[in-house]
C-alpha cells in the first residue's frame, strides 16, 4: 500500500517534471538560429511598454538588421541588483541592458560597463541627444551608456479637491500649494501633498529643491557646505512644518490609500509623478481616464525655482559581452530618431532624440507638453558611483527629521559629513 | 539555506532522540586501525559517501572558507579584479555602524521574545492535543502543521496584508472598526516596534507547529505504564504531568529549545520579506543586513564580515552541546 | 456532578484547541476569499471580502495570461528532481555514516554539523562562481547541484540516526545470500526507513519549490523562472491587485499542501512505527 503510495507520487511528479522539461526546452530553443548574432536584452519595461517593445520595436529592427536577432528578457525590479551583480560576476551578464541612470556610474566604477567613447560614429549620435540625459552616462572621462529614455515628475492635481478649495488653476508657487492643501484637508480631505515615500531621495527632492535646498556642489566633490546650507535646512523645516500640520498625504511614512488611488478618489489634493501615471492609467481598461479628473503643471515655485528630478534609463553594454559590436548597432538604432518615436507614441516615454521629442504626433499626447517643460529646469541626481550608499544616509536622516526623531539642522550636518566621507573613500 | 533550517527544523529528528536512549549500543571497542585497513575501509564506504561529499565541499564548505577569506578583503566581484587585504579594517566598521547595531539587537531580541513563547504554546497544544478524550487528533496536527509547510514568501504576502494600514487592514478592521480597543488604525509596518511586533508573531506563527508536532510524538512515547503506577499511588492530574510527563520530556525539551533558538536567530525571511529592514534599518536582523550589505551596497568584504562573526557566535552557543553530540553522536 | 465537570473541562479544551486551529487557519480562509474579489485594485475592505462570490475568475487570469502554468511547471521539475536527488544522495550518505567505519568518520560529520549551523546566505556568490566555473549558470542542473549538494548535510544528519536504529541481523539474509553492500542499502535501508524518507521528501520538496535566493541568482531566463521568482515579480507589479496576487500564490501553495496531506499519514506513523522495525 504505502509503496504504491510513495512510487504513484514519484511518478506523479516525475512525469510532470518530464512535461515541464518539454515546455521549457522547447522555448529557450531559439537561440541557434542560424549565424545569427543573438543579443540578449535586458529591461525592466512595464506591460504596456514591453508590448511596443516585443511588437513594434523588435520588428523594425530585425528588419533592418536581418543578421541579429533580439532576445528579451523582462527583469523583475525585485532583486534586480541582486541579478546584474550576479550576472557581472558570473560573466552571465547579458549583452545590453535598459538601467536606472542612477546605477550606471556605480557599474561603470566596477568596471562591468564597456566605454562608449571609441565607439564607431559616438560623437554624430551623441549630438543628436538632449545632454542632461547624456551626462548620466559620464564617469571618470568615458561615456558608458546611450540615454534611451527621460522622465521627470509634475504636479498633478485632483481636479474637483483643487476647484472646492477655490484654485481653478494649478498652484503656481508652493506658498499657493501650501494654502490649497491646508484648505483641502480643513475641508476633510485625507492628505494634500502626496510624498509618496521616504525610502528614496526620487520621492521628495522636487519638494526640497524648489525650497530652495541643494546636495552637493556643481562638481559634485562636495556635499558639506551644500546639503546643510541654510536653505536647506530651511527647506527641510518647511517640509517638516507640512508634515506637521497633517499637509502631507499619510501614504509618506507608509499609510494608505496610495497616492494613486488617492488621488482617484479625492482623498488626495495633490501627487507629483511621472509620465507613466497617465500612460499606464490611460490603458488600464476598468478605470477612469485620468485626464478627467486630474489637472496637472510642473511643481510650484519656490526660493529654489519649478526643479523636479530627472529620471529615466540608459542603454549599457557589458564589459562581457563578446558581441559588442551587434549590441552598439542596437543601442544606437535605440537611439535614432524612429525607435524613439515609436517607444515615445506607444508608451507617453519621453525622448532623449532632439528630433524626437519634438515630433508633433508625440507632442499631441496630452499630457506631455508640461513633462517637456519640466525638464527644462528639473535637476539629476548626484552622478557618483558612491551614490546609493549617499542616498541611503540622506534618506535615513530625512526620515528620522519627519518622524520627529532628529533636528533637521543637525540631521543635514550628519548627512552631509557622511556622505563627504563616502565620497572620499 | 532555507533547506538547512528547514531539514534541521524537521520533527522526524526527534525519533532518534528517543532510539538512540532505547537501544543503546554496546560500544565497540576503538581499536588501532593501520594505515592499510583505513585505507580499506574508505575504498568499501567510497561509493557511498563520494557524492554527497563533494557536494558539501563545493557548495557548503568552500563558501564558508571564501566567505572567511573574503571577510579580510575589500572584495571586487568583478572576474579578475583585485581585491586588496584591509585586515580587520571590515570587522572595526561594524562597532561603527548603527545598522549592524540594530541587526544585533534584533536577532536577540527575536530569540527572547519568540523562544519562550514557541515553547510553551507547542507544549500546551501538544498536551491538549494528547489528551485521552480529544479525537481527530491528526486532524489537529495536520492543521497546526499547515503553517511550516507552506511557503515563506506567501506568508509574508499573507501578513502584509492582514497587517495592512488604515482601517482596511484586517488587524486593524477587528482591533479598530470592531472591537474599539485602539484609537486609530495603526500603520503597523511603519513604526519599529509595531513592525517588530508583526516579526515576531510570523515567526510564532509560521513555526510553532513545529514544537507541536515534536511533543506530540513526544508525549505518545511516555509509556503509559508510567502513569498507571503513579495513579495507583493516587497521583492526581496534575500530579501527573509534573511528576512523570515533565522529566519524560527533559531530554526532547533540550533539543526543541536548542533548535527554536537556532531557528530564531537565523531569522532572515521574516524579515526580508515583510519590511526589508525598514523603516530606517530598525527592524534589520544580521542576515537581512548581510544581504544588503552584500546585494544592495555591494560591499561583500563587510557582509562577510558580519557572516563570520555571526557564524562564531554561534559556533561558541552551540559548542557545548556540540561536545554532547560528538559524544553520542545523536541528539 | 463528576460527569459534568468533566463534560465542562473537556469543552474547554476543545474551544482552545479549535480556536487554535482557526487562528492557524483563518488567514489562509480569508486569503482565498480574496481571490474571488474582481478588479480589486487597491486594499479590500473587510466587507467586501466577506462577501466575496466563489469564481475562478483571477485564477484563470493568472493561470493563462501570466503564464503561472509554465512557472508552476518549472518548479515542479525543480523541485521534483532536486527532491528524489536529495533522497538518493541523503540516504546513501547517511547509509555511510550509519553502517561503515572509516578514518575521519567523526571529524567529518561533526564538519557536516558545524556547518548547519552557520548562516549560508552569504554563500550564494561563491556557490554562484562555482556553477559558473562549471558553465551551468541559466540552467537547471545548476540549481539541481546547489540544492541537492547543499541540502546533503541536513538530510544525512537526519537519516543516519534513523538508520542506526535498523537491526544488524536483518542484513544477514542478504549477506548469506551473497548480496553486498548495496543489495543491502536497496532491499532493507530503503524499503524499511518510508517514514523517515517520506517525512524528508516533505522538506526537500517545500523547501525547494520555495527557494528564491538562489534562483533568483542562477536563472536568468524568463521563460525558465520558478514560482517564487514569479510570484515577487507578480507583486511588484500587481502590488495593490491584492486578488490576483493571492491566486498567483495559492497557485504557489497548493501542491506542497496536497503532498503533506498525502505523506502525512506516514509522519504520524514515523513515531509509533519502530515496533513493527523492531520485529
Amino acid at each position: 500500500m504505502k509503496t504504491r503510495k510513495l512510487s504513484f507520487l514519484l511518478a506523479l511528479s516525475m512525469g510532470a517534471s518530464l512535461v515541464a522539461a518539454g515546455c521549457s526546452s522547447s522555448d529557450s530553443g531559439s537561440g541557434n538560429d542560424g549565424d545569427k548574432v543573438v543579443l540578449d536584452y535586458w529591461h525592466t519595461y512595464g506591460e504596456q511598454e514591453e508590448k511596443v517593445l516585443v511588437e513594434e520595436i523588435k520588428p523594425a529592427f530585425e528588419e533592418e538588421h536581418p543578421d541579429i536577432e533580439l532576445k528579451l528578457t523582462r527583469m523583475p525590479q525585485e532583486g534586480l541588483k541582486q541579478q546584474v551583480i550576479a550576472g557581472v560576476a558570473g560573466n552571465a551578464a547579458p549583452d545590453i541592458m535598459r538601467m536606472d541612470i542612477v546605477w550606471v556610474s556605480e557599474f561603470a566604477e566596477m568596471g562591468a560597463l564597456t566605454e562608449m567613447g571609441e565607439m564607431d560614429g559616438f560623437e554624430e549620435v551623441k549630438e543628436t541627444l538632449f545632454e542632461a540625459p547624456m551626462s548620466t552616462n559620464f564617469y571618470d572621462g568615458g561615456y558608458y551608456g546611450l540615454p534611451l529614455n527621460t522622465n521627470t515628475k509634475i504636479a498633478i492635481y485632483n481636479k474637483e479637491v483643487l476647484e472646492s478649495v477655490g484654485y481653478d488653476e494649478a498652484p503656481a508657487t508652493m506658498e499657493e500649494l501650501e494654502d490649497a492643501s491646508r484648505k483641502a484637508v480643513e475641508a476633510g480631505a485625507e492628505g494634500g501633498i502626496s510624498i509618496a515615500g521616504v525610502g528614496q531621495t526620487w520621492d521628495y527632492l522636487p519638494y526640497f529643491w524648489s525650497l530652495g535646498g541643494s546636495l552637493s556642489n556643481e562638481d559634485y566633490t562636495k556635499f558639506d557646505g551644500y546639503l546643510n546650507s541654510e536653505e536647506s535646512v530651511k527647506a527641510l523645516e518647511t517640509i517638516v512644518g507640512w508634515n506637521e500640520e497633517g499637509l502631507i498625504s499619510p501614504i509618506m511614512l507608509g499609510g494608505e490609500p496610495g497616492t494613486w488611488e488617492g488621488i482617484e478618489k479625492g482623498q488626495y489634493m495633490m501627487v507629483d509623478d511621472g509620465p507613466w501615471f497617465f500612460s499606464i492609467l490611460m490603458n488600464e481598461k476598468d478605470k477612469q481616464n485620468p485626464l478627467d479628473y486630474t489637472t496637472w503643471a510642473p511643481i510650484p515655485e519656490g526660493d529654489g525655482g519649478s526643479r523636479s528630478v530627472i529620471g529615466g534609463e540608459n542603454l549599457v553594454i557589458f564589459e562581457n559581452s563578446d558581441k559588442k559590436d551587434a549590441a552598439w548597432e542596437f543601442t544606437k538604432w535605440m537611439t535614432e530618431e524612429e525607435a524613439q518615436k515609436i517607444m515615445g507614441i506607444g508608451t507617453g516615454l519621453i525622448p532623449t532624440n532632439r528630433t524626437a521629442a519634438q515630433d508633433p504626433e508625440f507632442l499631441e499626447l496630452p499630457f506631455i507638453e508640461q513633462y517637456v517643460k519640466q525638464l527644462e529646469t528639473a535637476l539629476p541626481r548626484t552622478p557618483i558611483p558612491q551614490w546609493s550608499e549617499v542616498e541611503g544616509e540622506i534618506t535615513l536622516n530625512f526620515e528620522k527629521v519627519l518622524r520627529g526623531e532628529m533636528d533637521p539642522k543637525e540631521a543635514l550636518d550628519d548627512a552631509a559629513a557622511k556622505a563627504d566621507q563616502i565620497l572620499n573613500q | 539555506m532555507l533547506q538547512h533550517n528547514e531539514q534541521l527544523n524537521d520533527p522526524g529528528v526527534h525519533e532518534k532522540v528517543k532510539k538512540g536512549k532505547r537501544n543503546k549500543k554496546p560500544k565497540e571497542k576503538k581499536e588501532r586501525t593501520s594505515f592499510k585497513k583505513g585505507l580499506q575501509q574508505w575504498r568499501e564506504v567510497f561509493p557511498f559517501l563520494i557524492v554527497g561529499l563533494l557536494g558539501t565541499a563545493c557548495f557548503v564548505i568552500y563558501p564558508l572558507f571564501k566567505g572567511i577569506v573574503m571577510s579580510f578583503q575589500e572584495y571586487s566581484i568583478m572576474p579578475g579584479a583585485d581585491s586588496p587585504w584591509v585586515g580587520i579594517e571590515n570587522y572595526a566598521r561594524a562597532f561603527q555602524d548603527p545598522t549592524f547595531g540594530y541587526a544585533v539587537r534584533n536577532t536577540f531580541l527575536n530569540t527572547v521574545v519568540t523562544v519562550p513563547i514557541n515553547w510553551f504554546l507547542g507544549i500546551f497544544f501538544a498536551v491538549l492535543i494528547n489528551m485521552q478524550f480529544i479525537k481527530y487528533k491528526i486532524t489537529f496536527r495536520t492543521l497546526y502543521y499547515l503553517p511550516i509547510i507552506t511557503s515563506w514568501i506567501v506568508v509574508a504576502f499573507l501578513f502584509r496584508y492582514l497587517f495592512a494600514a488604515g482601517d482596511g487592514g484586517f488587524i486593524n478592521y477587528i482591533l479598530y472598526t470592531q472591537l474599539g480597543l485602539i484609537d486609530e488604525p495603526i500603520s503597523w509596518l511603519q513604526n519599529q516596534w509595531t513592525a517588530m511586533f508583526v516579526i515576531w508573531t510570523f515567526h510564532i506563527w509560521k513555526t510553532v507547529g513545529w514544537t507541536v508536532v515534536i511533543y506530540l510524538a513526544a508525549l505518545q512515547g511516555v509509556p503509559k505504564s508510567l502513569y498507571e503506577a503513579a495513579r495507583i499511588d493516587g497521583a492526581n492530574a496534575l500530579n501527573l504531568f509534573r511528576h512523570v510527563t515533565i522529566p519524560m520530556l527533559a531530554p526532547i525539551t533540550i533539543f526543541v529549545v536548542i533548535n527554536l533558538v537556532m531557528g530564531a536567530f537565523n531569522i532572515f525571511p521574516q524579515v526580508y520579506f515583510i519590511t526589508g529592514g525598514g523603516p530606517m534599518h530598525q527592524t534589520e536582523v544580521l542576515q537581512s543586513m548581510i544581504f544588503n550589505e552584500a546585494f544592495t551596497n555591494m560591499n561583500f568584504g563587510y557582509s562577510s564580515a558580519v557572516g563570520v562573526m555571526m557564524g562564531l557566535t554561534i559556533f561558541i552557543l552551540t559548542w557545548t552541546q556540540q561536545k554532547k553530540i560528538g559524544k553520542q553522536k545523536f541528539y | 456532578m463528576k460527569n459534568r465537570s468533566d463534560l465542562f473541562w473537556k469543552i474547554v479544551v476543545y474551544a482552545i484547541l479549535i480556536f487554535g486551529v482557526l487562528i492557524f487557519i483563518f488567514p489562509f480562509i480569508y486569503m482565498i476569499l480574496t481571490t474571488f474579489l474582481t478588479s480589486a485594485y487597491s486594499l479590500p475592505r473587510p466587507e467586501e471580502v466577506f462577501t466575496a462570490r466563489p469564481n475562478l475568475e483571477n485564477y484563470k487570469e493568472v493561470w493563462m495570461e501570466y503564464e503561472f502554468y509554465r512557472y508552476f511547471l518549472n518548479s515542479l521539475l525543480v523541485a521534483g528532481v532536486a527532491m528524489v536527488g536529495s533522497l538518493l544522495l541523503g540516504s546513501m550518505s547517511a547509509y555511510a555514516f550509519a553502517r561503515f567505519e572509516f578514518p575521519f568518520k567523526e571529524l567529518i560529520f561533526r564538519a557536516y554539523l558545524f556547518t548547519m549551523m552557520i548562516p549560508l546566505v552569504l554563500a550564494i556568490v561563491p556557490q554562484f562562481t562555482v556553477i559558473n566555473n562549471l558553465g551551468l549558470v541559466n540552467t537547471y542542473a545548476g540549481l539541481w547541484l546547489i540544492y541537492i549538494g547543499g541540502g546533503v548535510v541536513g538530510s544525512t544528519f537526519f537519516l543516519r540516526g534513523f538508520f542506526e536504529t535498523i537491526p544488524k541481523d536483518l542484513e544477514e539474509s542478504i549477506l548469506i545470500d551473497g548480496g553486498g553492500k548495496w543489495r543491502i542499502f536497496w532491499n532493507i535501508y530503503l524499503p524499511l526507513s518510508k517514514p523517515a524518507l517520506g517525512t524528508m521528501a516533505i522538506f526537500a520538496f517545500s523547501g525547494t519549490w520555495d527557494e528564491y535566493f538562489v534562483a533568483l541568482t542562477i536563472i536568468k531566463d524568463e521563460a525558465m523562472r520558478t514560482l517564487p521568482i514569479a510570484l515577487m515579480m507578480f507583486q511588484g507589479q500587481h502590488a495593490s491587485n491584492w486578488a490576483l496576487v493571492f491566486a498567483a500564490s495559492l497557485i504557489a501553495i497548493i501542491p506542497v499542501i496536497i503532498i503533506y496531506i498525502i505523506f502525512q499519514k506516514k509522519f504520524v506513523q514515523s513515531g509509533h512505527s519502530e515496533g513493527a522495525v523492531k520485529g
